[in-house]
């Protein structure tokens, strides 16, 4: 019989401001406080997964946190690349290859490179890149060409793109460690500074410095522990380009596969969601995602989005901890989804806590809506 | 947009020295697959629609309609922090199943729409690669 899989162990580190800090530290100080938080040692973690920018970040990882595993995945495929490591990690315990999985991430993205991630990135001309950086295109303008699509071809406004990050700004106003905490309107969004048309400053995430980290065990070790243990109800991962110019369909993202295969896999549906975290990258990557995963029609995510239904008292409470729009975002965000739906389905989310979460959905998006990764995460386990 | 610096110029790798070669001659060559007939770019050694290694190279005739665009206003890197505002389209190629981001150097951003009617305009810059942007086909038609 396959084991059953749950997170026992999900912190932060500092952030989302900490120059004095470097990214190991940020990603040891996160790991400390998941292990503190699961009640568990270190020398019970035998899988590492991490994703970094390359020469052999995870193995350096691991051996600065002075662990050996025998289970590694370093996946990197942006910022879904956490979803991808759960979905691993879930495979891998349940079958027996591991028992207990650590992902950690940490980056000071904005104590070292500034606000350049999205507009002032230099990349290196290789493959599809040597096509298009000459054109002067941006992360954020990938993003603005879906967006305005869109906008063609559902009518879809840039008032019903702001609504997303005014309410993720209200619960950002809930969260103390959030970078930007004052309330802002619709007006405010469309008056900030156009970046790449449609999106606007207020579109895109934040730039932080920050780490998280989230242990994954079986069931039989998860109920000795002091939480409530979390359960990995499914997990499902896809793609479907790696520059904009080779999306099949600007509006639609891998999304459409991975969210209906989750859910299946989960036994649920999309109304049964009681709370959403979604890689909010831009406003747009939230609204296209909220269409792909189903909870709402294809071209409705306008509508549906502006109607309130990401509000804490909304139909889908989305991005509870301020998300990538107002919290923290250093550099990539997906492990923090799936720390966020941990904090809400243990009751642990204070000032923003869904009352009575049973079902949380975590779920990323990497690169330039290229890679998609779907988690559903519950009270309980799938009968 | 006369100033080409280095670190904006690709380097001419084996697939992709057919297209640079005509970019510089004023020709847009593509790939076609024999197989199913249909159109990619940017060049690699095998079709990217059904697999097949069966690519020839064509000369495309360099019309193409807007499939979406953004007006970068926002750029950190030189040369295009002189440039914004300025259009980058998606353009869907008149042959089929191939797309192209491209700069649109002469459209006003107030002027680009999804589906305009636009062609390709060669902008050298050294003795091996050009860029090939796009500019409005009512524009040269006028």
């Amino acid at each position: 019989m396959k084991r059953r899989v749950c997170v026992v162990g999900a912190a932060l580190s500092d952030g989302p401001v900490t120059p004095e800090l470097t990214p190991r530290m940020l990603e040891a100080q996160a790991f400390r406080r998941a292990l503190d938080d699961a009640g568990m040692e270190k020398s019970q973690v035998d899988g590492l997964a991490s994703a970094g920018y390359g020469g052999m970040h995870e193995v350096q990882l691991a051996e600065y946190l002075g662990l050996q595993p025998h289970w590694l995945d370093s996946t990197s495929c942006g910022g879904s690349s956490f979803e991808f490591h759960l979905l691993h990690a879930y495979r891998a315990i349940e079958a027996g290859d591991v028992d207990t999985v650590a992902i950690v991430y940490g980056n000071t993205q904005l104590s070292t490179s500034g606000r350049s991630l999205g507009t002032g990135q230099q990349f290196v001309l290789t493959g599809p890149w040597a096509y298009e950086f000459p054109t002067g295109i941006t992360l954020v303008g990938c993003y603005a060409l879906a967006a305005q699509r869109h906008m063609h071809q559902y009518g879809t406004t840039s008032a019903q793109l702001a609504s997303i990050a005014v309410q993720i700004r209200e619960h950002a106003a809930r969260n103390p460690h959030a970078m930007y905490r004052d309330p802002i309107t619709v007006d405010e969004v469309l008056e900030s500074k156009l970046v790449a048309d449609p999106l606007h400053k207020l579109d895109c995430c934040v730039i932080s410095d920050g780490g998280c980290a989230v242990i994954l065990t079986t069931e039989e070790r998860a109920l000795d522990l002091a939480h409530r243990p979390i359960y990995v109800r499914s997990a499902a991962a896809g793609m479907t380009h790696h520059s904009v110019q080779a999306m099949p369909d600007l509006t639609q993202t891998a999304a459409a596969f991975t969210g209906p295969k989750a859910f299946a896999e989960a036994g649920i549906a999309p109304a049964d969601v009681d709370t959403f975290q979604m890689y909010d990258s831009f406003t747009y990557t939230v609204l296209v995602c909220l269409e792909d995963l189903g909870f709402c029609a294809k071209g409705e995510g306008g509508p549906f989005a502006a109607s309130g239904a990401l509000r804490l008292d909304g139909a889908l409470p989305t991005n509870t901890d301020g998300g990538g729009l107002s919290a923290t975002h250093p550099g990539m965000r997906g492990l923090f989804l799936i720390c966020e739906a941990t904090r809400q389905l243990r009751g642990e989310a204070g000032d923003a806590q869904v009352e009575g979460a049973e079902i949380a959905v975590a779920h990323g998006s990497g690169g330039w809506l290229s890679t998609m990764g779907t988690a559903v995460l519950g009270t309980e386990p799938v009968r | 947009m006369t100033d080409t610096p280095k670190h904006i110029i690709p380097r001419v790798t084996p697939e992709a020295k057919e297209y640079f070669d005509g970019a510089v001659r004023g020709e847009l060559r593509i790939q076609r697959c024999t197989t199913c007939r249909l159109h990619q770019h940017y060049p690699r050694s095998a079709c990217a629609h059904c697999g097949a290694d069966t690519l020839e190279w064509i000369t495309a005739s360099g019309r193409g309609t807007v499939l979406s665009f953004t007006v970068i206003r926002q750029h950190g890197v030189p040369p295009f922090d002189a440039w914004v505002p300025f259009v980058v389209a998606l353009v869907e190629l008149e042959e089929f199943g191939a797309r192209m981001l491209a700069t649109m150097p002469s459209l006003a951003p107030e002027a680009a729409r999804i589906g305009m009617p636009v062609v390709a305009a060669f902008r050298p810059a050294t003795e091996r690669v050009a860029f090939v942007d796009f500019r409005s086909a009512d524009a040269v038609a006028g």
